[in-house]
This record gives structure tokens, sequence and C-alpha cells, in this order.
């Protein structure tokens, strides 16, 4: 009991110590439980919506066995219509109705405005039936009767100020639809952001699907009494052969949608767990920090306690105690500040178009308690070592001055341990570097960060003492005396110097590693299209995503002058059999033979030029060396949808590239040979070079061909390099964010660290005021002080980042990152940066020195 | 009492009068100065207010002569060491002024106040008197570091030699013994030639031998090099090397005396002790 009662007076008597750590173990739990808070409450959402979309039993056309690599070919797979009428006769079925529903579609409004979502959300476009009224319901106008009426919901009506009446333009695979809005729908669930637009059944299934007499699936609703299961069998009893067929119930259905979202919520997921991680890696050094300095500051007292007869064990678990309060409260605390946090995150949704509704917030029961377990567990783990070290203090501390002395021997084994650790780390790294296959390569980068951190972790004290002389010959000789003390303060416990900054330095290694690679990776793309890219400019649809280019915007393209060659890139599906009797999914690139000059490649057998011939193709190196394929081989190609072809290998092409790597290619009027029109893929991509002197006039020519075809970007090279580098820079912005808050961490452990020594120091800085230090004098010292511990913490992390990033890069070189940019600009920044956080970190500490009384800290007591 | 050192020689004077508190030992003074180093008229200190009232220092009026060795004795709680903290300009009066040499340093603002202590002033504590990052040298220097002052070269020799700490000039404080960290704490008060060095119980955490040695230090100083000291101490022995001792009792300069040695001082205390407890 006694040691409960010790434990949290002094819990208490440390409150401002413990807030700081308090904050970081708040953080981490916080990015743990908005995580999960966020993405149950997407969930929630996506589950509301599918269930409420849903019909009891559904059946949609099987889905093709096929490679998820391949985009497939923009043409919908549809059901006949009669079995509309066979599923209606199921016995326990009250009705059954044909649905036409199309995602790849766009819609326009008379401006040739998108009116699709910004935040990713798809464009859905089908027919007004009954089952549509599961999820929507008319609010204004009626619903959509003869080709030239539409409907659309009311989400996207309101964010475009459409009404009853306006044009919109739906652009499908088989043409365009124009039409007036003729009714407004309105969601019964919590819409995310898809636009959804209506036309009557026959225009949907002619437009949309291309025929009169084919669904996109059969909707069937149960009599009252009839389960959804019993249904499903009833129904394929009427259906007889359901080999083309696959039937679902309604929580089929959802959970079938659900899976198609599945990675872009993932991918949500695990940048926030980074946050999180990042979060409780930092934290862990802040509390291990604040403990240790805690143990410190009270060695007379755990002294005092020894000497009247505290075990070694009491004293370590009272220590441990006082973490458990500190992991109940961040994490108590965390678990709250997570759920605002997730609504946070879903107001910035809302205003990139996602709209999510705070009617869902979900709370598992699960969360809570994952936090406080991750927190707690986490506190009392970061405790461990400094309550062992209490433990240690022996009987004799209580009767010493004050402060234990150096562990000499310690510290010893602690730099040799780490010296190897770091050698070892550094021998693995290299070893990476060298590694002839990437897979070889990946574990030993692994080990060789692992190593390098933990063993710059523990030779942290040991750099501190070299790297805060180098620092302060270099930054505090210009301080005169006040930057004396303020190197030798720094110097004064290499140990707390070292984990503190050791706690910035785990954010910025993270942080310079991946600029490095980001950096390079944008470098050697570059080149790449510098050296292979021949097209002036290159259409593609504009959200990426498997989109394909209509057919009638490849019209309109054609018809543009100044253009020397206009190229179009198909990829098209096959079962290809080599003549070594394997047999394996690939996708062909079908493209007219100017894509050779579009984009160049290189060949290690064979022209490229003879592949495009007749009944002729090429294959990737790597296949080649798998499969054993030589030049004049004949190839078994099993064209999707299509007949069987026996074509000719006329070139092999080399895959130490990153564009068109290990591509197939044949000569689109080889592949329309075999693919009949209807189901030959639409445009993947297209490239277009302009006559010699008319880039400019093409350029414009191809943007307005395009005007029509908002979906669609025209890009020349320069655009296309700067897109590159956007969306390299859209994740590097995500990686910054891991440095605010790896900094905002950090910083809290160097305030934690400063206010402590100013506590400790109160006798020095009376004397030194005492003997005419000013108090601007004795705030700059401090604050050098933090300056130096900072400026250490990020020289450490941003060189053994670039350490690591330049061992990716040459690892990844294999894969065709060849050039190695390390981005000196945004690496000086952070050094400076890193300067201005150490200023930040000190101000509070250094303006309570300066209010310190210096009477009180010279009196003796 | 400590036998080990020969107390100093005193000028013949016997036993000092209370009533001739100020003017003695000009004779001593630098050239063209006054004849006080230092003034207090009048000054106040009280802590809190109401019937919670405390007064420290009650209406106390104070010359500090001239190149002399002044003691400030008296019991726990006379409010020996909160006049020395007033003169030294480290605590702020609650009225009256007090002057160093010709200024006024009551009301001056920290800025002011804080140059004044390290250009003017020099200080030796009990204990914990010098940084532990810094070298002895370091350690003497610092006052005048910190002004952005060289220390004069000749002085600081002459000085080191005085207080013998030629050696270890190099080492850290925890290498030094208790004596010789309080010889650089002595050093540091004599280097920056302050007009006064205030010393709160110098001797206090030393054995009588190593006390002794400080002592003679701080008496050298006064008779080779001309420095004022002002002392607070409860020791009678230390007490004995000053020229002159003031007795404070209760807030209030009750006594003085000249030229003492320690068993003059040690029967004056016995004889406070007694009166106190009988008043």
């Amino acid at each position: 009991m006694t040691v409960w009662k010790t434990s949290r007076r002094n819990f208490f008597a440390h409150k401002g110590r413990m807030a700081l750590s308090a904050v970081a173990v708040l953080l981490s739990v916080a990015f743990v439980c908005g995580t999960l808070v966020f993405t149950d409450t997407m969930n929630t959402t996506f589950d509301k919506l599918f269930a409420a979309t849903a019909a009891d039993v559904t059946v949609v056309p099987k889905a093709p066995e096929k490679d998820d690599r391949l985009p497939g070919n923009g043409k919908p797979v549809t059901v006949p219509a009669s079995a509309v009428g066979r599923a209606a006769e199921a016995t326990g079925a009250k009705a059954a109705e044909g649905v036409v529903s199309s995602a790849s579609v766009t819609v326009v409004d008379r401006h040739d405005k998108n009116m699709g979502s910004t935040s990713g959300g798809p464009t859905i476009a089908g027919n007004w039936t009954r089952n549509a009224l599961r999820s929507m319901e008319l609010s204004s106008g009626h619903a959509p009767r003869g080709p030239t009426e539409v409907m659309v919901d009311a989400d996207t009506a309101d964010k475009h100020h459409l009404k009853l009446g306006d044009e919109l333009r739906t652009i499908t695979a088989n043409g365009d639809i124009e039409a007036r809005i003729s009714g407004i729908a309105t969601f019964k669930v919590t819409n995310p952001g898809a636009a959804v637009v209506y036309f009557d059944t026959a225009t949907a299934q002619t437009k949309l699907l291309g025929g009169p007499d084919v669904f996109s699936a059969v909707s069937v609703t149960a009599e009252a009494g009839v389960s959804d299961e019993q249904l499903k069998k009833n129904v394929a009893t009427a259906l007889g052969d359901t080999s083309a067929y696959e039937l679902r119930t309604q929580e089929e259905s959802a959970a079938s949608s659900k899976d198609s979202m599945g990675s872009f919520l993932d991918v949500m997921k695990y940048a926030m767990l980074g946050f999180a991680g990042i979060a409780l890696l930092v934290g862990i050094f802040l509390i291990v920090n604040t403990f240790s300095m805690l143990v410190a500051q009270r060695t007379r007292e755990i002294g005092l306690m020894r000497a009247i007869g505290s075990s070694r064990k009491q004293v370590n678990r009272s220590v441990l105690i006082e973490a458990l309060f500190l992991g109940v409260v961040g994490s108590l605390l965390g678990v709250g500040a997570g759920v605002g946090l997730a609504v946070g995150l879903m107001k910035l949704m809302g205003a990139m178009g996602m709209e999510l509704s705070t009617e869902d917030l979900t709370v598992a029961w699960t969360t809570p308690v994952v936090g406080l377990v991750l927190g707690i567990v986490v506190t009392v783990v970061a405790a461990y070592l400094p309550a062992r070290r209490a433990g240690k203090v022996s009987p004799m501390a209580a009767l010493r001055d004050a402060g234990t002395p150096a562990d000499g021997r310690a510290g010893r084994v602690r730099a040799a341990i780490g010296l190897v650790l770091t050698l070892a780390g550094g021998a693995a790294l290299l070893a990476a570097t060298r590694a002839d296959k990437a897979s070889e390569g990946s574990p030993l980068l692994g080990a060789g960060v692992l190593f390098t951190l933990i063993g710059f972790i523990a030779i942290g004290p040991l750099l501190a003492s070299f790297v805060v002389r180098v620092l302060s010959a270099v930054m505090l000789r210009m301080f005169g005396p006040v930057g004396r003390l303020a190197e030798r303060n720094a110097l004064r416990n290499p140990r707390r110097t070292g984990a503190t900054g050791a706690a910035l330095m785990v954010g910025l290694a993270l942080v310079a590693c991946l600029s490095v690679v980001g950096s390079s990776m944008v470098a050697s793309a570059t080149e790449e299209l510098d050296k292979s890219v021949g097209a002036d400019f290159i259409v593609q649809p504009a959200g990426g995503d498997g989109a394909l280019i209509v057919d009638q915007a490849a019209k309109a393209l054609k018809t543009v002058p100044d253009i020397e060659h206009l190229t179009e890139y198909k990829v098209v599906g096959a079962r290809l059999t080599a003549p070594d009797g394997t047999t394996e999914n690939e996708g062909l690139v079908a493209a007219d033979p100017t894509y050779k000059d579009d984009v160049r490649r290189e060949t290690v057998s064979g022209e490229l030029a003879a592949a495009y011939g007749k009944d002729a193709m090429s294959v990737g190196e790597t296949y080649a060396t798998k499969h054993r394929v030589k030049v004049g081989d004949r190839m078994t190609v099993a064209f999707e949808g299509g007949e069987t072809a026996k074509l000719k290998v006329a070139a092999i092409t080399s895959d130490d590239v990153n564009i068109d790597k290990g591509a197939m290619y044949v000569n689109i009027t080889t592949a329309a040979r075999y693919v009949p029109a209807d189901t030959l893929p639409q445009n993947m991509i297209m490239f277009a070079k302009a006559t010699d002197g008319k880039e400019k006039e093409a350029y414009a020519a191809l943007k307005s061909a395009l005007a029509k075809y908002p979906q669609y970007e025209v890009k020349n090279q320069a655009d296309f390099k700067e897109q590159l580098q956007d969306q390299i820079g859209r994740l590097l912005n995500i990686v910054y964010g891991l440095l605010a808050l790896a900094i905002i961490v950090a910083v809290l452990g160097v305030v934690n660290t400063l206010a402590l020594s100013v506590v400790e120091r109160t006798r020095e800085i009376g004397l030194m005021r005492a003997i005419g230090l000013s108090r601007r004098q004795l705030r700059r010292m401090i604050r050098l002080e933090s300056v130096v511990i900072a400026v250490f913490g990020a020289l450490l992390g941003l060189g053994l980042g670039m350490g690591w990033g330049t061992a990716a890069q040459k690892l990844l070189a294999l894969e065709g990152l060849g050039v190695l940019e390390i981005p000196w600009p945004t690496i000086l920044t952070v050094f400076v940066a890193s300067a201005f956080v150490g200023l930040f970190a000190a101000l509070v500490p250094a303006f309570r020195a300066g209010r310190m009384n210096v009477l009180n800290a010279i009196a003796t007591d | 009492m400590t036998t080990a050192v020969t107390i100093p020689g005193h000028g013949g004077e016997g036993e000092g009068a209370a009533r001739s508190a100020s003017m003695r030992g000009g004779g001593r003074a630098a050239g063209g100065r006054t004849a006080v180093a230092a003034r207090a008229r009048q000054i106040v200190k009280a802590y809190g207010a109401g019937e919670t009232r405390v007064v420290a220092l009650d209406h106390v009026d104070v010359d500090i002569a001239r190149g002399q060795f002044t003691a400030i004795m008296g019991p726990s709680g006379s409010g020996k060491s909160t006049l020395m903290h007033c003169l030294a300009g480290l605590d702020t009066v609650s009225s009256g002024q007090i002057f160093l040499d010709e200024t006024e340093i009551t009301g001056l603002k920290d800025k002011k106040l804080t140059q004044f202590r390290r250009d003017r002033i020099g200080f030796i504590f009990q204990a914990f008197n010098l940084l532990p990052t810094l070298n002895a040298l370091e350690n003497i220097t610092l006052p005048m570091d910190i002004a952005g002052r060289r220390p004069d070269a000749a002085w600081l020799r002459q000085v080191v030699e005085t207080v013998g700490l030629a050696e270890r000039l190099k080492h850290r404080p925890t290498e030094l013994s208790g004596g010789q960290q309080q010889r650089v704490a002595v050093a540091r008060a004599l280097a920056a030639r302050p007009e006064i060095i205030f010393g709160d119980e110098p001797t206090g955490n030393l054995d009588s031998r190593a006390g002794a040695e400080v002592l003679s230090f701080l008496r050298r100083s006064v008779d080779e090099l001309g420095q004022t000291i002002v002392m607070v101490t409860h020791d009678p022995v230390a007490a004995s090397y000053a020229d002159r001792v003031l007795y404070l009792a209760d807030g209030r300069i009750v006594d003085e005396m000249h030229n003492p040695t320690a068993d003059q001082v040690l029967d004056r205390m016995k004889d406070f002790d007694s009166r106190g407890r009988t008043s």
C-alpha cells in the first residue's frame, strides 16, 4: 500500500513533467483510436449504403476468371433479359426485375464540366427501378421516360446547382446520352460521394449495356416469410443452368460491394497507423527519458527509502506504478482525442468531397480497449529500464551529495554494443546495395536499417559528446562564454542528451530516408522519360484507376490536325502458351506500330518493328528467360473473348526499364483479327506526335478535341513530368505530415529535458545570476543548449536517413530506380528548421529559468 | 578553536565601541575615493503583511569602510544574511536606501542590478560556489567572461598565486577538495577586482584547518590588496579575522567590535545569548 501511496504522491508531485509524457502517450493512442473509429465509421456508412442498395437476392453474371492486373475491356458483362422472367417464377419470389448499372460513365453538364465526385467516388448510371427505391426516393420531378430524360441524385444536384430541366450529357462506351433532368432523387442513407444518374430501362439497356436484351443483374424480392438463403436456392432452381450466373443474398451483395472498397479503406488505415507508429516510437523515447530523469532527480530520496528498508523490488515497483498512472491518464485522454480526431478527419473528407455523417460515428467497444491496452503497455514497458535503474540505487546515495555518478562500465558496455550493432547494420546496408536480386537485398536492407537505428540509439551518448563538441565549435563560439556554458551543459549528461536527440533522430531518419527514395523516384522516372518517351503528347483518363478512353473520344482525337501520328494503346487479356507448354494469363499490349517511337524500348534480340508485323508479337526478357522463348518461336495466344492465334515472337525487349516493364506487344490489327470489335477493349492511353514545328497548335487542338470529355487529360512531356512529381510529392506530403508529428513529440522531449535540467541546476543558475549573468544571457544559454541538442538529433537523423535512403535506392536500382537524388533543399531546410525547433522547445524552460529567484537558488539548506 | 593557524595581528586597538560605527580604516582606502565603500540608510526588509508580517531588518543604518574586513554576526534569524543580500544587491529592501560608493542600488531594475553585481561585487557562498562544468580557471574568470571583459593577466596571476592554485587551474570542481573549491571561489571574487566582496558563511562547510586557510587569504587580500570584504558568519574564530564585527539581533545592529579576538567574540556572543534569554 505504501508503494501505491508514494507512487501516487510522486506522480502528482511531477504533474508538469508527467503532462508532457502524457501528451506523447495521448498522441499515439489518439492516432490508433482515431484510425479505428474512422475506419469503423466508414465501414458503417458503406454497410448501410450497400445493405440499402442490395436486393434480397441478386443474380449477376459470373465474372470471367481473370487477372486483377488487367484493366478489362471497358464493356459491361451482362445477364440475358430472359433470366428476369425465370427468376420471377421462382418459389417465394415476389418480384424480379432487371437492373442496369454501369460505373464506366462520365456525366457532364452543358459546359462540359464533370459532375462526378472529386474524391474518387464513382459515377454510376442505371435504370430507375423499384430496386433503386430501396435506397432512394424521388424528391422532385418525375421518373425518367424515354431517351431524353434523366434523373440525378440530390447530392450531385446540390453540389453543381442542377435544376429540373437542365441538360446533362452522359458519356458511355456506347455513345453519349443527351437528356434533360426530369427528376431528382434523394439518398435515404449517407451517400459517401457517388454521383448517380438514372434513365428509363430501355435507354439504360441500349446505351449502357449495348443492347435491349440484357441487364447488369436481376434483383429478386422475396415474399414475406421467405429467407434470402431459401430464395437464393429457389432462384437457382428456376434459372436451371446457373453456370453463367452468380447468385448473392443481400448480405453477400453488400460484402462483395465492400470488398471492392477495401483497398481504398486500407490505404487510409495504414497511413493513419503509420502516424500512430511514429507517435508511439518517439513517445517511447520521451517516456524513457522522463522516467530516467525523474529517477536521477530522486536518487537521494530513493537512497533514503532503501536505507530505511525498502527493497529493490519495492522501489522498482513504485516507479512502474507511476508509469501505470501515466499510461492510464494518457490513454484515457488519447481515446477521447481519437474520437475527436476521427470526427475531424470526417470533416476533412467532407471538404474533399467525401461525405460522411457523424450520425454513423461508430465507436466499437474494442477501440477504447485497444487504445488503453496499447497506451498502458507501452508506457510501462518504456519505464521498465529507468525503474530497474531506480532499483539499483544504493542506500548510500542518500548520504552522497547529489546525482549518481555515471556508471562508467555500463556506459562502455552500451557503447560497445552500439558500435557492434552499428557496424553490423552498416555492413548489412552495404551488402544490400550489392545484392543481385531485390528479394535477396530487402531483408538485408531491413536488418541494416534496424541495426543501425538501435546502434545509433545505443551509441547516442558517445556520439553526443563528440558531435556536440564539433557543433559547438562551429555554432556556439560566436556566443562567447554563454555559448561555452551551453556546450558544457549539453555535454554534462551525454546519456540524456543522446536520448533526447534520439527522439528527434528517429523521426527525421524516416523522413530523410523516404524523401531520398521519393526524390530518386522522380529523378529516375524523369530520366527514363527523357530517354525513352518520344511522343509529344499523352492522353489518359484524369482519374486513373482503370478507366479507359471511350471510342467517341478516341475518334474525336483522330480528327485533330497538325498531328504526325496518333497511337492507340490497349491492353488485351489473353491466355498464353509458351513453346515449353506452360500457360499463363497475360495482358498483351495491342498498339499501333508508331508506339515504338512513342516509347522507345531496347531489344535483347530481334527488331521491335517486326513485332508489329502480321501475326507477330514481342515478349519481355524476363518471360523469355523463364520460358526459354527465342525469336522465331511461336506462341499460342487465346484472346479473351476472341479466338486463339499462333503468333511468332519477333523481338525480345529488355526489362531494364520502368515503363512497360515486361510488356508484350502486338499490333492492334493483329489483335483485331482475333477479337471481335465489340469486345476489343477501349484504349487505355493514347500518344500523339505533332508535325514538326506545329507542337503548340497540335497541343491546343488536342485539348479542344477533348473539351467535351473532361474525364481525359492531354499532357505534353513537361506536364507529364510535373504530374509525376506531383504524385510523388503527394506521397511525400504524407511523409512530411509524419515529420511534423515526430517533431511535435520530440519537441516535448526536448522541453522535458530542459525543464528538468533547469530544475536540477537551480543552484547553479542562482550562482550565475548572483555573480552577474543577466536574464538574457541565462535564457540564451538555455536556448543554445536546446538548439545544440536539436541539431545533434537532426544531424544524426538526417545522416542515418540519407544512408538508409541511399542504400534503398542502390537496392531498388535493380527495379529501375537508377538515379540517386538527395533532396538537398529539403534536407537543409529540415536541418535549419531543427535549430528553430530547439529554440521553440527552449521557450518555456528558458522563461522559467529567467524567473527563478536568485536567493532561493543560493539559499543554503 | 583552531590553533594551527596564527590569527593575524591587529593594529593594537582593543575592543571597539559601538559609538564610532563608521569612519575607521579610511587610511587604507584607495586614493580619491570615499572612505565608505557602501552604506545603508534606514533599511527595512519585511516579509508578509498584517499579522503575519515578519521584519527581518528594522531600520538598519550601516557603513562599510573601504579596505576593511567586516564581519556580520548574530544568532539564527537575526537578519544577518538578509542584510548581506540586500547590501550585495541580491535582495530588495522594503524601504530605505543602499549606496555602493555613490551609486544608489535600491530601486535599480534587475538588469542594472545584475550588471552592478557582475562589475562591482564579488561573492563567496558557503557551498556550491563553482560551476561543475567549468574548470578552476574558467570559474575564476567567469564573471569577466560573462561581462565580455578580458581579465588582467598580471592581476590574475597574482591572485592565483596568492590563493595557491597555480597547479590546479585545469581541474574541475569535483576534482578539488572543499578547501580548494572555496579558494577558487575566493580567487574568482578577487579576480574581477570588485569594490566589495561579500561572503556568506564562506567557511561554513570547511573543517577548521581549511577554513583558516581561506580566512587568511581573505585577510591577506584586505591587507595586501586593499580589498573590501563583508562576511556573514556565526563562527567566532572566523569573525576574529575581521577588522570589525557587527552584531545583529532581531533585525537591528546591536553592537560592534573592532579588531576582535575569537575569545572576545565568543564572550560577546554568550553575552547576547544570555541577554536574549532573559529579556
